[in-house]
Formats: structure tokens, C-alpha cells, sequence
């Protein structure tokens, strides 16, 4: 045990085993702990030491695992099996809120998290940091995943160094394992005749004092850390994880992606099997008359067909190389940008659980391999796995010296609760479009900032993500296109009829930028929805801003929004305001052609100006090109992401994008922030 | 945009073609959840449990069975007109079913083997889903149709949502129960990786090997599976059985199956399945079995 020469090492006899089981499991603990089931050994409750796997041990490869029979006892004489802790820190399905309609009043009641103590016998180094990548995922970030919260501050853990190893381990290579160094309550290393023990809790320490253990000898202590270390001899370090970051992300047109979507099965066992997955979908269930709905949050994954797909069928990851580029990009890179640590552990599951025998290490080596001069290292190697302490700050939106910096989105309650608003009035648009006017909003909705987005859902539905189209000290305006039936729904509602929201969520337009400089604002169709509160903001401080340009595009007169604010905007005199649609009739008086047409070939020099771009992705690359062509900085052309959202909160893994977590990283971002993520496909 | 689907009493019928029954049994087993849809719907024709017979029109017709005789094909196309809304269930009538493995064979052969006087039997030469002859508006797959699956389907009906149908593959359904996977623990041929969610994983639950009746995930990499198989030691002869089964006929299965008998390496392709959706409701989007519903706006 390497590292402990401070602390008292404690043996524990095999024959007094139980002692310990039940020790963990007094005060009506959970136990959850190592056993055979079905061929394998698998983490289910433990009533007693019996049902440890005593001389079982498992043979690994890839697409292969086989439970064997050991020559002697050991209780923990196997490596890691289909099982992950997070299948009890982040169960497959947990309740999220309960929606329910009586009239047109609708309520809505978050899940209360339950907090049954749990206690985890045999973490081992790998999981062990794996529970800690989990930990900054769905705990420690600006929102947590209240039930996992609860079920990690609950959960007793119990660690085992490992004095075997399989084929498909590489803890050494991400520096996750064979040691237990920290964040466990109690250690544990094996030996013949019983265990060594120490605590690093007072939980851990309470559960030794009732233990009958001696001290360990200085000879016990030495056995158990040549065992360990031998383990890490066995492994060496068979990915090169310096600079792999940065490899791969050179790589992300590597003909290596459609190699191995050819033996990609996008079954999503690798995602399922791995310890710190994390993406879920919310589901609804509901009774006959949609008046009583619960909403469940279930595992979900990258690589299931529906993952990223949008309104109107549109997927971002359509092709098996996408899904699995996103999958393994994020588990060493990205990840790296969003939470400061690699996604993966080296535990080796997703290689031995993929039923075609897909091996992580050797597509890394494929598609990014370490260049020719590394010399590849091959002694012992500390512990690396937290590669920064915290994610890198991102870039602010407003710059330093902007009056009143943004507060951080937080939302009342945790940020994930439903509060009820009522429709007010309904203003259709255009055949399939209609804004709703909600009143008995929550003040914290209320004080959103132009640019961000609220779900929104109606009981029994599922919740869709609505940018907010106008902002008032009383109302606020939500711009719906009847997309699908959640969106129907919301457009069938007349006045009086309540909706649940929740948010103000994501970065809004960064309007203190554009301060003291020209405005550009480009719409293209319902684009022009999350723009109109920057409008309105812009136009109430107008002295703040150089000139205002204004272009908007619809495909067709009548798809053409907000008529109103359109003539008001037409006709003064401190903005410059053209419109265009890209088809007509002969009824239509007004210019006619894509957006762009409207500033393309205008006398005025964009070198200063600050431009605010929504639309269709294709639309918004094209208005891109050309405000930079006009002289735009990249750092000024803001333009705002679509992708798939579930949760809002950076939580689901739906919408990211590269580095970005759509929903809360934007959906505004610049396009020096976006670099070549914007427009590229299958991201 | 109108919702009419939240007060009205639906007129339900049950049509069954070339099938065992199995899955309309499904629906009379939904028990409590049945009597609950009682109150808000109209049974008027379900064979299997209902005496008296009606007609048309319906606002949900519900298709089992495969299309096997011209008279068959004939009165698809009537039931097709008189439904609103019209969604196949079960193996059969979403892929050809079991049935369907006589499409690899010559039918006159085996008509003439089997019956004293083959000349009353009237079949058509291929066993087919009813999408390859009118328009569906939805679909349950499965040999039988999952229950929880076909409450969803009315519930959402009713409702005027999407019906919340799990798109992936039999393994998310595997790992959410936590059973072990049979091909990485016992080299088990087991079809999960390349078959359709929703039936809830149960035959590897009990350590048996999916044979597939839900019909092939989109997308389904078969030719990855078949490899993976081989390298475990299977004869092709022995893989080609495995994808000869309820849903043999479904396109991604069909150039795999080597069903016992045949006589032909690829059946007769019929017309792509129809696919099509209709808008049985005027204002609401097209009801489909799968895919995303809203997105950001």
C-alpha cells in the first residue's frame, strides 16, 4: 500500500470476513457488493460473505469475457465486470417530476431523491475515479443532478486495490489504477490469508474500530504492494494518453471513422457498459386523458438513432462514424475541455462488453497515433489522471470592463424545477406559428436576458426548448412553431391555459459587446424569434450603439413573423431596416432572395461592428462568410447553435457540440468560439 | 392547431390477416389497462373477443397478420379506406412474419406436397406486411407485440402525443435490466446488437440468445454481427438460420436469411414498404413509431 506511511494499517483475517459485510450493512445499509450471476460477476446486494465470489476469477479480451475458476480463495481475485457503481449512483431510470392538469391549471411536483444508504464493497482504483468523473458531471458543475447527489453523499465506499489485472485493463494509462490513492472511506488490499485495511473516513474509521483486526506487519504491508505493483508492471502503459487530446481532435477527418463504423454495431453496449456515461433522455408517462403525467429520466446514449435529432427530422450525428467520432472524441478530449479530466477510467469494459470486439486503445492508436519520435515510456508512472484542477475558464461573452456582468443562470429551486405561468393572449404568426403572451411568470423567468430559452411543457408532453421572443416587466413571449406534437400542443392552448417552465437557460446575447459599436442583425425565418428581445433592448438604448442594421429573411411572405414590429421597425429613422423573402407571388411588393443579398454588396465597413446572426444552420454560414468577408472580427459574429436538448442544463449530453454543451455553454456563441465545429458536419 | 383527439371516442377495430393471434390476445391481456381504454374508446370489431362483428369506419384500426392470398390483398385495400388510422402489429404484419421463409422457397412444390388437391388453395406466391400494400400509419413490431408498448400507443392516441416507443436496440434494454450479455459471456448468437428495442429484453434475461422478432434497429450493421459470428466458429449456413426467423423478411434481414428448404438465395423482392405516414389527424403531425418529436425553435 503504497503511500500510507502514515496511516495504521489494519489486517483483517479471511475467516472474520462477515464481520466486515456486516458491519457495513448495520443501520439497515444497503450493501452492494461483488457476486456471481448469469456467468459473470456482477454488483448486486450482499446479505452476507457467502456470496462474495471466493475463487472465481475472469478471463478478458475483446468481445470476451469468461468467469474461471481461480486455485485458491480470493475473494477479489477478478478484475471488473458488465456491472458499473453508476448503476446505483445513477440508476437506469429515476423519476424526475410528476405534471398534472385539473382544468386549465397545471401543477407540477419534482421527485423528492431517495436517499436509501448505500454501501460499495470492492471499488476498485479505476471506479473509484470514475465515481470522482461522475462526481463533476452531474454534482459539482453550476447545476447538479439532484438524485445523484443524493445517492453519492449517501453511499459508503469501500475500495480494493487490485493484485490482478485483464487483458483489456489501461488504468496505468490514464492513471486511474491498479493503487487506491484517495476518495474512498475504507481500503482494501488481498492476501492469501486475509485482507489489509485502512481508513480514510471517520464512517471508515468507525466501521474498523468494531472490526477484530490486528495491525498489519511491515512484511504483510510489503506483499501487498509487490502485488500491486506487479500488476502495474504486467500492464505498462499501453495508451499514450500525453497530447492525445490534441491529437484527436487533428484527426477528426481521419479515414479511421469509417473504418470502424464498419464494424460498429451503434448498439450503445460500450456507452452502457462504461462507468461514467452519462446521457439520459426524459421520458413521459401519462394516463388516458393527459392529465396526469410522470417524467422519467432513463439512460440513454450517443449512439441510439434519435440522440441528436431535431425538430423537423434533422440529425446531427446521422452516420454510425458520427456517433462513434463523438464518442470516443469526448471520452478523451473534449472532456478534457469541459470537466478538466479524460471521460475514461481505462477499466477496459467497453472493449470486453462490445459484441464485435471493438478495442478503444487500438482505434486510438489508429486514428491519433503518438508521433514516430515519442518514445514510448515504459516504467512506472504516477498517478495523472486529473489533468487540471478544474475545466479551463471559457472566454466571457462580454468583455472585462462591461457594466453589470451577467450572474450565473440560476434558476429557482435546482434549477430543474417546473414553475406554472398562464397563456395571456395568442397572436398567430404565420399557418404553423403562433406567439403565446404568458403572465404569472416567476420573477427569476421574468428577468431573462434577451437570447435565452425556457422549456417549456404542458403535462403529459415532453418538454421542448422555446426561446424567448419578448421580454416585459410583466409578460413574456414565446414564439412556437408546431414542429411536432409537444409544439402542437402548445399552439392549440388559448388564453387562461397554464404551461410549466422552466429556466431562463443558456448564455444570451451578449449585448454590453456591442456597446459603443455598430449592430448588425440577421434573421432568417423563426430565427428572427430569439432576436426580437435584442431588438427591442438595442432599440430602448439606442444611444448606446453606433448604427443599427437590421436584415431579415423569411422564405416566403407568409412565413414572415411579427408584421407589427416589422412596420415600426421600417419606419424609423435611426435604424436601417430590409427584409426579403426567398420566394414570392405577384402579390409581394418587397425585394426577394436570401438574406445575404440584403448586405452583401452595402456601402458600409463592418471592421467595428458587432453582428447577432439566427437562423437556419446553412443560412446562418452564409451570413457568417459574409459579414466576414465585410471585415467582421470572428469574435464579434455571434451567432446561436440548434441541437437537440433535453434537460437544459448541461446534464443530458444531448446537445453537445465538440467542446460545448449547447444548452448552457450557449446556444450564443461567437464564431471564434465555435472555430471549425461551426458548419462541420456529423458534429 | 386542433386537438381532437383528447375528447372524442375513438372507433377501434382489430383486423387480422395471415397470423396465430397472438398479438390481438395481446391486446385482450392489457386486463385493467384494457377496461380503463374501454371507457374511452368504441372496441367494434375484435374477433377474438367480441361476438358480434361490424364494419368500418374506424378511427384506429388495428392490422395483425401478413398478406398470403389475393383475397387478402383485396381487402387490405378496403380496411385501408375505411381507417383513419391504420397501424400493423406484430411480426407478421409489419415484416411477412414466420410465413414469410416460404418466399425463399417454390410454393407450388410444397402446395403440391401438402395437399391432397392443391387447386382450392389460394395463396400468393410471397407472404408480405401489410406497409408493402397500403399506407401505415404507425407500427408495433414484435412476436407477440409488447403490452406496454400497445397501452402506450392508445394512450398517446388519446392523448395526441407521440407514442414514447424506446428506438434503440435490444441491448439498452439488456443493460437498463442489468443481464449479462450473452455473446461477450458465452459466445450466445444472439441478434440483440442488430434487433429493435421494445419488447424489454426478455429472452436474454432468461439466457436466451435474441432471435430478432422485433425486426432489425435502424441503423442494423448485420454484416458487422455475421463476421463476429464467424470468427466464433459458425458456418454461414449456421448464421444465415439465425436471421431465418419471425422477421426474416424484413429488408436488412432478408439478404442474411438462409432459411431450411429454400430454394432460392433471395426471395422475390416485393415494392419498398410503403412507409408513408398519413396525417390521420388534420393539425397534428404525423404519428410515428419512432423518432424525435420537438426540438428547439
Amino acid at each position: 500500500m503504497p503511500g500510507t506511511a502514515e496511516a495504521t494499517v489494519s489486517f483483517l483475517a479471511r475467516a472474520d470476513l462477515d464481520e466486515l459485510i456486516q458491519a457495513l450493512r448495520a443501520g439497515g445499509r444497503r450493501l452492494i457488493g461483488p457476486t456471481v450471476s448469469d456467468g459473470a460477476i456482477v454488483y448486486d446486494e450482499i446479505q452476507q460473505a457467502a456470496e462474495l465470489p471466493h475463487g472465481w476469477g475472469d478471463e478478458q479480451g475483446p468481445g470476451h469475457y469468461r468467469l474461471t475458476r481461480r486455485d485458491d480463495e480470493r475473494t477479489f481475485g477478478f478484475v471488473v465486470g458488465p456491472t458499473s457503481w453508476k448503476r446505483f449512483t445513477f440508476p437506469p431510470t429515476v423519476p424526475l417530476w410528476r405534471a398534472r392538469r385539473d382544468g386549465t391549471e397545471v401543477s407540477f411536483e419534482s421527485a423528492e431523491p431517495e436517499p436509501a444508504p448505500l454501501a460499495f464493497l470492492g471499488v476498485r482504483g479505476c471506479e473509484l475515479a470514475a465515481l470522482g468523473v461522475q462526481d463533476r458531471v452531474l454534482r459539482d458543475g453550476p447545476f447538479a443532478d439532484a438524485d445523484f447527489r443524493a445517492r453519492r453523499a449517501n453511499a459508503l465506499i469501500v475500495a480494493v486495490e487490485c493484485t490482478t489485472s485483464a487483458s483489456t485493463c489501461f488504468c496505468t494509462s490514464m492513471g486511474t489504477g491498479p493503487e487506491v490513492r484517495a476518495g474512498y472511506d475504507l481500503r482494501l488490499t488481498e492476501l492469501d490469508e486475509g485482507f489489509l485495511l485502512d481508513a480514510a473516513s471517520d464512517a471508515g474509521t468507525a466501521i474498523l474500530q468494531r472490526l477484530p483486526v490486528r495491525a498489519a506487519t511491515d512484511a504483510e504491508q510489503a506483499r501487498a504492494s509487490t502485488a500491486v505493483a506487479a500488476v502495474r508492471e504486467e500492464l505498462g502503459d499501453p495508451v499514450m494518453t500525453d497530447g492525445l487530446r490534441d491529437r484527436l481532435l487533428a484527426n477528426l477527418d481521419s479515414p479511421g471513422w469509417a473504418s470502424v463504423a464498419e464494424r460498429c454495431l451503434t448498439c450503445a453496449n460500450c456507452t452502457l457498459v462504461c462507468p461514467t456515461c452519462f446521457c439520459t433522455s426524459v421520458g413521459q408517462a401519462s394516463d388516458l386523458d393527459g392529465l396526469d403525467s410522470t417524467a422519467e429520466r432513463h439512460w440513454d446514449s450517443c449512439f441510439t438513432p434519435g440522440f441528436a435529432r431535431v425538430a423537423g427530422g434533422g440529425d446531427f450525428r446521422a452516420r454510425p462514424q458520427d456517433r462513434y467520432r463523438q464518442w470516443l472524441t469526448h471520452k478523451f478530449a473534449t472532456w478534457v475541455d469541459q470537466f478538466g479530466t479524460f471521460g475514461c477510467v481505462g477499466c477496459g469494459r467497453c472493449i470486453a462488453w462490445c459484441p464485435v470486439g471493438i478495442d478503444v486503445r487500438q482505434e486510438l492508436a489508429a486514428i491519433a497515433p503518438p508521433p514516430e519520435s515519442a518514445a514510448r515510456s515504459t516504467g512506472v508512472r504516477e498517478a495523472r489522471f486529473v489533468v487540471r484542477a478544474t475545466a479551463p475558464a471559457r472566454e466571457p461573452l462580454v468583455q472585462a470592463q462591461a457594466s453589470p456582468a451577467p450572474a450565473p443562470v440560476a434558476p429557482a429551486g435546482t434549477g430543474l424545477d417546473f414553475l406554472p405561468a398562464v397563456v395571456r393572449s395568442c397572436f398567430p404568426e404565420t399557418a404553423d406559428t403562433l406567439t403565446l403572451v404568458l403572465g404569472d411568470v416567476d420573477p427569476v423567468i421574468l428577468a431573462a436576458r434577451p437570447g435565452q430559452f425556457v422549456m417549456v411543457e404542458r403535462p403529459a408532453f415532453p418538454a421542448v426548448p422555446i426561446s424567448i421572443s419578448r421580454l416585459s416587466e410583466v409578460h413574456l413571449d414565446l414564439t412556437i412553431r408546431a414542429a411536432g406534437f409537444a409544439t402542437a400542443e402548445l399552439t392549440g392552448l388559448g388564453p387562461g391555459e397554464g404551461v410549466g417552465l422552466r429556466g431562463p437557460l443558456g448564455r444570451g446575447w451578449p449585448i454590453e459587446a456591442a456597446v459603443g459599436r455598430d449592430v448588425v442583425i440577421v434573421a432568417g425565418g423563426i430565427g428572427l424569434a430569439p432576436l426580437r428581445p435584442l431588438v427591442d433592448r438595442v432599440l430602448s438604448e439606442r444611444e448606446r450603439f453606433g448604427a443599427v442594421r437590421l436584415y431579415v429573411g423569411a422564405r416566403t411572405p407568409r412565413d414572415r413573423l411579427f408584421g407589427l414590429d416589422i412596420s415600426e421597425w421600417g419606419t424609423r429613422d435611426d435604424v436601417e431596416f430590409a427584409e426579403t423573402v426567398d420566394r414570392a407571388g405577384a402579390e409581394w411588393l418587397g425585394r426577394v432572395g436570401v438574406v445575404t443579398h440584403l448586405f452583401d454588396t452595402a456601402e458600409w465597413d463592418g471592421s467595428q461592428a458587432v453582428a447577432f446572426v439566427c437562423g437556419p444552420e446553412r443560412m446562418m454560414q452564409a451570413a457568417a462568410a459574409t459579414l466576414l468577408a465585410r471585415g467582421l472580427a470572428p469574435e464579434r459574429v455571434y451567432v446561436t447553435m440548434e441541437r437537440h436538448m433535453e434537460c437544459g442544463v448541461g446534464l443530458c449530453g444531448h446537445c453537445q457540440l465538440g467542446g460545448f454543451f449547447v444548452c448552457k455553454d450557449g446556444p450564443v456563441f461567437s464564431l471564434a468560439e465555435l472555430g471549425d465545429a461551426f458548419g462541420r458536419e456529423g458534429l | 392547431m386542433g386537438r381532437p383527439t383528447t375528447a372524442a371516442r375513438l372507433r377501434v377495430g382489430v383486423a387480422r390477416f395471415t397470423s396465430c393471434g397472438g398479438c390481438q390476445l395481446t391486446l385482450a391481456g392489457l386486463h385493467e389497462a384494457l377496461l380503463a381504454v374501454a371507457d374511452r374508446v368504441d372496441i367494434v370489431e375484435f374477433a377474438e373477443v367480441l361476438s358480434p362483428r361490424s364494419s368500418g369506419p374506424y378511427d384506429l384500426l388495428l392490422v395483425e397478420g401478413s398478406v398470403s392470398t389475393p383475397d387478402q390483398a383485396r381487402r387490405i385495400s378496403e380496411l385501408r379506406r375505411q381507417a383513419r388510422l391504420l397501424v400493423t402489429i406484430g411480426a407478421c404484419a409489419t415484416t411477412g412474419g414466420i410465413q414469410a421463409l416460404r418466399n425463399w422457397s417454390d410454393g407450388d412444390a410444397w402446395r403440391a406436397a401438402v395437399y391432397p388437391q392443391p387447386q382450392f388453395i389460394h395463396a400468393l406466391r410471397t407472404s408480405t406486411p401489410i406497409s408493402e400494400h397500403v399506407t401505415v400509419d404507425a407500427l408495433l413490431r414484435g412476436c407477440p407485440i409488447d403490452p406496454g408498448q400497445l397501452a402506450e400507443l392508445v394512450t398517446a392516441l388519446l392523448v395526441g402525443r407521440r407514442a414514447q416507443l424506446l428506438d434503440a436496440t435490444v441491448c439498452m434494454e439488456c443493460k437498463a435490466r442489468g443481464t449479462v450479455c450473452l455473446i461477450s459471456s458465452q459466445g450466445a448468437p444472439c441478434l440483440g446488437p442488430v434487433t429493435k428495442s421494445g419488447c424489454g429484453a426478455i429472452c436474454p434475461a432468461f439466457g436466451r440468445a435474441c432471435y430478432g422478432c422485433f425486426g432489425p434497429a435502424h441503423p442494423a450493421n448485420v454484416e458487422a454481427l455475421k463476421a463476429q459470428f464467424a470468427d466464433q466458429g459458425r458456418s454461414d449456413e449456421e448464421i444465415g438460420r439465425l436471421f431465418a426467423g419471425f422477421t426474416a423478411n424484413a429488408p436488412a434481414f432478408r439478404a442474411n436469411a438462409r432459411p431450411p428448404l429454400a430454394v432460392l438465395d433471395q426471395p422475390p423482392v416485393g415494392p419498398e414498404p410503403a412507409a408513408r405516414i398519413s396525417h390521420g389527424f388534420p393539425g397534428v403531425p404525423p404519428l410515428t413509431a419512432s423518432g424525435d418529436d420537438d426540438a428547439r425553435q
